[in-house]
């Protein structure tokens, strides 16, 4: 009997040979979306439970990661969805140093206030497919939608943003 | 980590350069190991400890004792 088949008859030890296979992949996933360690790691437990409490539907020939994904990414977009708008997402400051340090922090934190602005679901697509430069075949498959559904998602975003930075006169 | 997606949005590109400078790189890496948290959290949904079936049978047995000689709970709250 093989690990996932064992896994999906409720074997404890064949669950945690595949997430230690698999949890620091679905962090960094679940990292990319909500940008916050703690949230991620608290959604990667999460992800994980949900994964072994559904563990009688998942088909023991099936893609195990694949699924780990979407859970993942369900989650995180729930997440996303209920973040209140104001809340600080921790400021990384870049490695370079720009002419006017102040202006320029300024300018950042316009750009990631109007970006919260956004629905969460646009929010996600544009995360995964301009700032973490992920394939739309890839975002699609772990939101479960067509890949021109991700690509009118980052193209609606693209256009919100654009007018929200217009009116608050960030020159992009 | 540069992708397959880059060529189909050239015209976004000021958008997407905003908010990578918004957005730096996070570092996506564990900073530990999470089976014991996950372990905790899928014991705490464990089902609560089932009565085993004997307990049931025992205390049926007291039941129609009681039922056939009611004497015997004068004897049974005497003992209490």
């Amino acid at each position: 009997m093989d690990l996932q088949e064992r896994f999906a008859k409720g074997n404890l030890d064949a669950f945690e040979t595949l997430f230690r296979q698999h949890q620091g992949r679905v962090f960094a996933w679940i990292m990319r979306i909500v940008r916050d360690a703690g949230h991620a790691e608290d959604l990667t437990v999460e992800t994980f439970w949900r994964i072994y409490k559904s563990r009688a539907r998942f088909r023991a020939d099936g893609d195990f990661a694949g699924w780990a994904y979407r859970i993942a990414t369900n989650l995180a977009l729930t997440h996303v969805r209920r973040r209140p708008r104001d809340e600080e997402l921790p400021l990384q400051e870049p490695q370079v140093l720009l002419p006017d340090p102040a202006l320029q922090r300024e300018e950042r934190e316009r750009i990631r206030r109007a970006f919260q602005g956004l629905p969460a679901n646009i929010q996600v697509a544009v995360t995964l497919a301009l700032i973490e430069e992920r394939p739309y075949q890839e975002i699609a498959d772990t939101l479960g939608i067509a890949p021109g559904t991700v690509k009118s998602r980052v193209f609606r975003g693209v256009r919100l943003l654009r007018k929200h930075l217009n009116r608050m006169r960030v020159h992009t | 980590m540069k992708t397959g997606n880059h060529h189909e949005h050239t015209e976004d590109e000021d958008v997407q350069s905003a908010l990578q400078k918004a957005f730096p790189p996070v570092n996506s890496e564990l900073r530990r190991d999470l089976w014991p948290s996950t372990l905790r959290r899928l014991e705490d949904e464990a089902p609560a400890e089932r009565v085993p079936w004997y307990d049931w049978a025992l205390a049926g047995c007291v039941v129609l004792a009681f039922l056939f000689f009611p004497k015997f709970l004068v004897l049974f709250g005497y003992h209490l």
